[in-house]
């Protein structure tokens, strides 16, 4: 089945609807719109959002949208509790809430999907992957992860379970990554998978432990109900029990 | 293969998942006392040290016999370490291990804490099965516009499957 693709926040999203494909156009339309809404506020790029006009000091974030500084406290709240491996400063101490404003839209859009009463959809946004309900054959989603080294190949694939129902992959050596970092970024993983209940928690804790590193890993596993595979940069693996477990034909 | 290569296989793996064990729960610079194994010398890191209680524990390996080693459940001696007492079961079912759990660690409180996640070390070869798996999506690689085109996702998008 053919997903609905459009570009949006510069990247694109595939949006698998697995019941009646061909007769969702008003739900895809209003998805749609709600990334456009999250990207004309909140991307950098786009000079007359919301977030340039900030960030050029036109205007002061305490005349900003309720919106806009709730997004920011929330991110604010996320540095923290990350103890600065994930952190909504830029270097230069722009503001750049790119960091969950793409986990956040997803959220919003599977809002609209569920509300719609849509129940079996699978989304994923430039690489970062949310479902509900099942395929149209009633089989599990299946998430594949690409491989660092070739990003032609899947190195693993998962079937997450439960209330797991969203899959984020922060790696070190991409573009459009947004891992700003006061100190030295951690070298030791080139990539993290995180499968948490949602898309928020799941995207920027995989940041974190790119950002963070080893010790970011084990405060991670340690306080936060979430599944985690990371690639090293020599190739190395480790990897959570519930992930272990998870894996497709395990 | 003989006893002492399988039991020196098992012992290796041990101290592989113990020290990704460790590092996952953060402990990683750490050279902490030994307490009650049933050897005598005190070791230079727990990982030895709780090595060296699984040896026990498993019937040593300086039996030579050509047995496998018994089958069924062994704890490791309790070990302390700067973040509290830390303890490792394994399982043997056929003369390999068969799954290593992290029974326990009390904090310097004596407060019990359960440790039910952390990050281990895994082979390739054991996530090599899923690679064939149909995979409905392909998350990873946080692609731009432009990177989508060569994407797998895209690939998978186009062929609608």
């Amino acid at each position: 089945m053919r997903p609905h693709v459009f570009d949006t926040m510069g990247t694109v999203v595939s949006l698998v609807l697995p019941d009646r494909p061909e007769g969702r156009a008003v739900e895809v339309a209003r998805v749609a719109s709600v990334f456009r809404e999250f990207d004309e506020r909140y991307s950098l790029y786009r000079p007359e959002s919301e977030l340039s006009r900030i960030s050029r000091g036109e205007l002061a974030l305490t005349d900003s949208s309720e919106e806009l500084r709730s997004t920011y406290v929330e991110a604010l709240h996320w540095r923290d509790a990350t103890g600065g491996a994930f952190t909504p400063h830029r270097p230069d101490g722009v503001i750049d809430l790119n960091g969950t404003v793409k986990a956040l839209a997803m959220q919003a859009a599977a809002d609209v999907l569920l509300d719609s009463g849509v129940e079996n959809w699978c989304l994923n946004v430039g690489g970062d992957v949310l479902f509900a309900g099942f395929q149209s054959d009633g089989s599990a989603w299946t998430v594949g992860v690409v491989d660092p080294a070739d990003r032609a190949a899947v190195l693993f694939a998962i079937t997450p379970t439960g209330t797991r129902h969203a899959v984020a992959t922060s790696g070190s050596a991409e573009r459009g990554e947004h891992i700003w970092l006061a100190t030295a970024i951690d070298r030791t993983f080139v990539q993290a998978t995180v499968v948490a209940d949602d898309i928020e928690t799941a995207d920027v804790l995989a940041t974190a432990i790119i950002a963070g590193g080893p010790e970011a890993l084990a405060h991670i596993v340690g306080h936060w109900p979430v599944d985690v595979l990371t690639v090293g940069r020599d190739g190395s693996l480790t990897a959570t029990p519930g992930l272990t477990a998870a894996l497709a034909g395990a | 293969m003989s006893t002492r290569a399988t039991l020196s296989g098992i012992f290796a793996s041990v101290s592989i998942l113990v020290v990704g064990w460790q590092a996952g729960a953060a402990v990683v610079s750490a050279q902490p006392s030994t307490t009650g194994t049933s050897t005598t010398s005190s070791a230079a890191t727990s990982t030895t040290s709780t090595t060296s209680g699984t040896s026990s524990a498993a019937s040593p390996s300086t039996s030579a016999t050509k047995k496998t080693p018994k089958d069924g459940t062994f704890n490791g001696d309790s070990v302390q370490t700067p973040f509290g007492n830390m303890q490792v079961q394994i399982v043997v079912a056929g003369g390999k291990i068969t799954d290593v759990k992290a029974l326990q660690v009390t904090d310097y409180g004596g407060r019990s804490v359960q440790i039910s996640n952390y990050a281990t070390p895994i082979l390739r070869s054991e996530v090599l099965k899923s690679q064939s798996a149909q995979v409905s999506t392909v998350g990873g690689g946080t692609y731009t516009s432009e990177g989508y085109l060569n994407s797998v996702q895209s690939a998978i998008d186009k062929a609608g499957l």
